[in-house]
């Protein structure tokens, strides 16, 4: 009798189920900076909008690479549900705390992600999910530099929040 | 009669209510579920089972209204589309289980046998 299971999929159930999650949590990370961009772009800081908008195109792809790879890989890749999103912020400075908090339970979820790959001995998605790690170091650094700036400018003064919005944008 | 002792030897699953069993001429899973036969690609399968067992039973027992007696099961492309009571739908269940057990099973022999020969 044929393995119908293994010459269909090459990803077990557990690691396709973590992969779908990981997708989730990546396309809910892209809808969260579509609201920070839309926040900071009405309350005038055109230039971290646009940079927020580059992040959320940049979380989109994020969630597309791990999508495609399910189906590539013959696993049946779902399509997340859009939750909720916190569309209001208290502050310039709270939307890029909430930014870092976001990336760091990206990270954590990147790294289950590895540690299942390790337990089922699914090195071929280790190795896939590597570029993630890599990607979220990078990600941690420029969301912990942007609140960095908030210590080095300080936002009350006359053009804190002018300057801020213009050192944000260039990071990265 | 080669064709009915090839059957029983790949028969996946049997309940009260159905029996299912693969076919590798077509690398198909066929279902046979009070009398409605059905045939699933592996992925189509997968897909049908996870369905039936997303269903909300304790939703559906706990709402006294008439439209919770059943609830519609289809699947992809339409080979199986039946409106099936709590009952038949725990039924269903038992056997979709019971399918993806053995192909686990069959899968994990498979696999720590050619590790074996290796």
């Amino acid at each position: 009798m044929k393995d119908l299971l293994r010459t269909s999929t090459s990803l077990i159930e557990g690691i396709e189920n973590i992969l779908n999650l990981q997708a989730k949590i990546e396309s809910d990370a892209s809808n969260k900076y579509l609201a920070m961009a839309a926040w900071l772009d009405r309350n005038g800081f055109d230039n971290t909008a646009s940079y927020m908008y580059k992040q959320a195109e940049e979380e989109r792809e994020h969630f597309l690479k791990v999508f495609r790879y399910i189906t590539d890989m013959g696993g049946i890749a779902v399509t997340p549900s859009v939750p909720e999103v916190q569309q209001e912020f208290a502050s310039f400075r709270e939307v890029f705390e909430i930014a870092l908090q976001n990336e760091i339970a990206v990270t954590q979820a990147i790294n289950k992600v590895i540690a299942k790959c390790r337990a089922e001995n699914d090195y071929a998605t280790e190795d896939f999910m590597m570029w993630y790690v890599a990607e979220q170091r990078e990600e941690e650094k420029n969301a912990r530099r942007a609140l960095e700036l908030f210590e080095l400018i300080n936002e009350n003064e006359a053009t804190g929040k002018f300057e801020l919005d213009l050192q944000i944008s260039k990071i990265g | 009669m080669a064709l009915v002792s090839d059957l029983t030897t790949k028969i996946l699953f049997e309940t009260e209510k159905g029996y299912s069993y693969q076919c590798d001429l077509t690398n198909s899973i066929i279902i046979n579920f009070v009398d409605t036969v059905s045939s699933y690609k592996i992925h189509d399968f997968l897909i049908f089972q996870r369905k039936v067992n997303n269903v909300d039973i304790l939703n559906m027992l706990y709402d006294l209204s008439d439209k919770s007696d059943a609830q519609l099961i289809e699947t992809t492309k339409r080979n199986f589309s039946r409106n099936l009571t709590i009952c038949e739908i725990v039924q269903l269940r038992e056997l979709l289980n019971g399918t993806k057990f053995t192909l686990n099973l069959h899968s994990m022999l498979c696999n720590i046998l050619k590790v074996e020969l290796i």
